[in-house]
């Protein structure tokens, strides 16, 4: 008994130790391959288009959401000690060092990660993966490439729309229902933030463009059985990128605001 | 020199052992038909030569070149002489027919779009397919994905074809028409060929040598007419047709009983 729970343990920590080999690697022949022709200009467009363009709904309805509700926090909370006038100053705070990165990526690693494995997957299991191969096409060149640069560049763009949209909502709560100045909510929200701020966001929003399309394409790649293993590639890929987006997202913060 | 030679192979997966130290080899212009049960490894030997498994033991040649050997660059070399049909023709559902057949010169050639669409409608046209260039895959019947697939895979002009089942669930019909087809790529193209197949009627008409995969191993690589008279009881069999016999061994096939007890519910056959 005793021996085949150490068993299974070794195995557990042996199979970890292979599938992160094996993602190192992929995602190491991924960033090589940007740079080997032939380049694909049509499937990046495409790529850049079902990223960004078709995600601002989404990311428009959350940040709303989310830096409406924070403001609402933020008023109730310091109306404990009469500082309401600092409400605006922590949303724009919050919102561009925060809130707006991760809820974006957290909200992509849903939309995108998860088409991204689900997409992949379904071509593993269909032998359309095989396909390239003997097309004489590295899979990860065609497949991988596109999504890794339209990520990239898309999710620091969204950010900033999200950033952009965060202002609006709290716009919207403390001066269209808390009664507060405009003027001082414009001087305010940016009172505490600086250039700095936003570059932290911007490199956020890159390192999580870089998770999310990497563990999903790459859990799609690694795809195994038939419906069983498309059902489970997406899942598995939002949880593994969401986590990673928060892990990266502590560190980042760490290490750039020191 | 052989154009293929596969040279001792072995592949398990786990403990199942599906090559066992399979040898064969293709001279050039030459149309091989490997024949054998679901599960003998057919499958696989198609991977192995292009390099798609890593066998356990063994290697294969293509052209002189080790493919086990290769680094993906050249790997990608050799595989632009080889055209590959897969048995569910594997097209890719995101393009319509016409990309998926310019798949290859889009990548590897520099034709202009005009010269594409050309070769594109050549290359339909020899596999008996008109004005389906816009279509889907989703659109077309699996006889025709068939055909789009052999298209797909002859557009680059391959100097080897393997075909992966190219009739398995096709109607009698069609499965002759995709027979006529690759005789006719042969004779278009002097190409040489692997086939797998179940289905005997085209496997004797493709064949310059018919080969046998049994439990792994490889139980003769013959002349069709020889292959025919070959004594081996597995052999006979499986050109009889017959459940009865060493091909199934474990389980044994449900024994034939002239005498089954019907269903109490059954309904009797011979209505007035």
């Amino acid at each position: 008994m005793s021996l085949s729970l150490l068993e299974r343990l070794g195995a557990a920590i042996l199979d970890t130790i292979t599938e992160t080999g094996d993602f190192v690697t992929v995602s190491g022949r991924s960033f090589i391959s940007i740079f080997k022709p032939p380049f694909d200009g049509r499937r990046l467009l495409y790529q850049l288009s079902a990223v960004g363009v078709n995600s601002i709904p989404v990311v428009v309805l959350t940040s709303m959401a989310v830096s409406m509700v924070f403001a609402v926090q933020l008023s109730y909370g310091f109306k404990q000690f009469q500082a309401e006038g600092l409400a605006g100053q922590v949303e724009g705070l919050a919102v561009v060092r925060e809130l707006a990165p991760v809820i974006t990526g957290l909200m992509m690693a849903g939309r995108v990660g998860s088409a991204m494995a689900a997409e992949l997957g379904t071509m593993v299991v269909t032998e359309q993966i095989d396909a390239l191969e003997c097309l004489a096409t590295d899979p990860v060149q065609f497949l991988f490439v596109p999504r890794l640069l339209a990520s990239a560049v898309m999710l620091p763009l969204l950010t900033g729309i999200a950033i952009y949209v965060g202002y609006l909502g709290g716009y919207t709560l403390l001066v269209g229902v808390q009664g507060q100045s405009a003027y001082v909510y414009g001087q305010d929200f940016y009172k505490l933030i600086s250039f700095r701020d936003l570059v932290i966001a911007c490199t956020k929003a890159l390192v999580f463009g870089l998770i999310i399309s990497l563990v999903g394409c790459w859990r799609g790649y690694r795809t195994r059985g038939g419906a069983e293993g498309v059902g489970n590639a997406p899942t598995s890929s939002v949880v593994t990128s969401s986590l990673w987006i928060l892990i990266a997202d502590f560190f980042l913060t760490k290490l750039l605001l020191v | 020199m052989p154009v293929i030679d596969v040279v001792n192979l072995s592949k398990s997966f786990g403990k199942k052992v599906v090559l066992d130290g399979v040898n064969l080899s293709v001279e050039e212009g030459e149309s091989l038909v490997v024949m054998g049960g679901s599960g003998s490894g057919k499958t696989v030997l198609l991977r192995c030569i292009l390099g798609l498994f890593q066998p356990d033991a063994g290697h294969v040649t293509i052209e002189g070149k080790v493919v086990q050997d290769l680094d993906r660059e050249h790997l990608s070399e050799v595989r632009k002489s080889i055209g590959m049909c897969f048995q569910m023709a594997a097209l890719f559902d995101s393009m319509s027919v016409e990309e998926n057949v310019g798949f290859a010169l889009m990548r590897h050639t520099h034709m202009t779009l005009a010269e594409r669409a050309a070769r594109v409608e050549e290359c339909l046209n020899m596999v008996g397919l008109k004005d389906t260039q816009k279509l889907r895959p989703s659109e077309l019947s699996g006889g025709m994905k068939r055909r789009v697939g052999f298209a797909r895979a002859i557009a680059l002009k391959p100097r080897i074809l393997l075909f992966d089942e190219p009739t398995t669930g096709l109607d009698p019909v069609m499965t002759d028409v995709i027979g006529r087809i690759i005789l006719d790529l042969k004779a278009q193209m002097g190409v040489t060929s692997i086939t797998i197949t179940h289905d005997l009627k085209s496997a004797f008409e493709i064949a310059d040598r018919i080969a046998m995969l049994f439990r792994g191993k490889c139980l003769a690589v013959q002349k069709p007419e020889d292959f025919k008279a070959n004594p081996h009881p597995v052999i006979q069999q499986f050109l009889r047709g017959d459940a009865e016999g060493p091909f199934l061994e474990d389980p044994p096939p449900p024994a034939r009983d002239p005498h089954r007890t019907p269903h109490p519910q059954a309904i009797p056959r011979n209505l007035p």
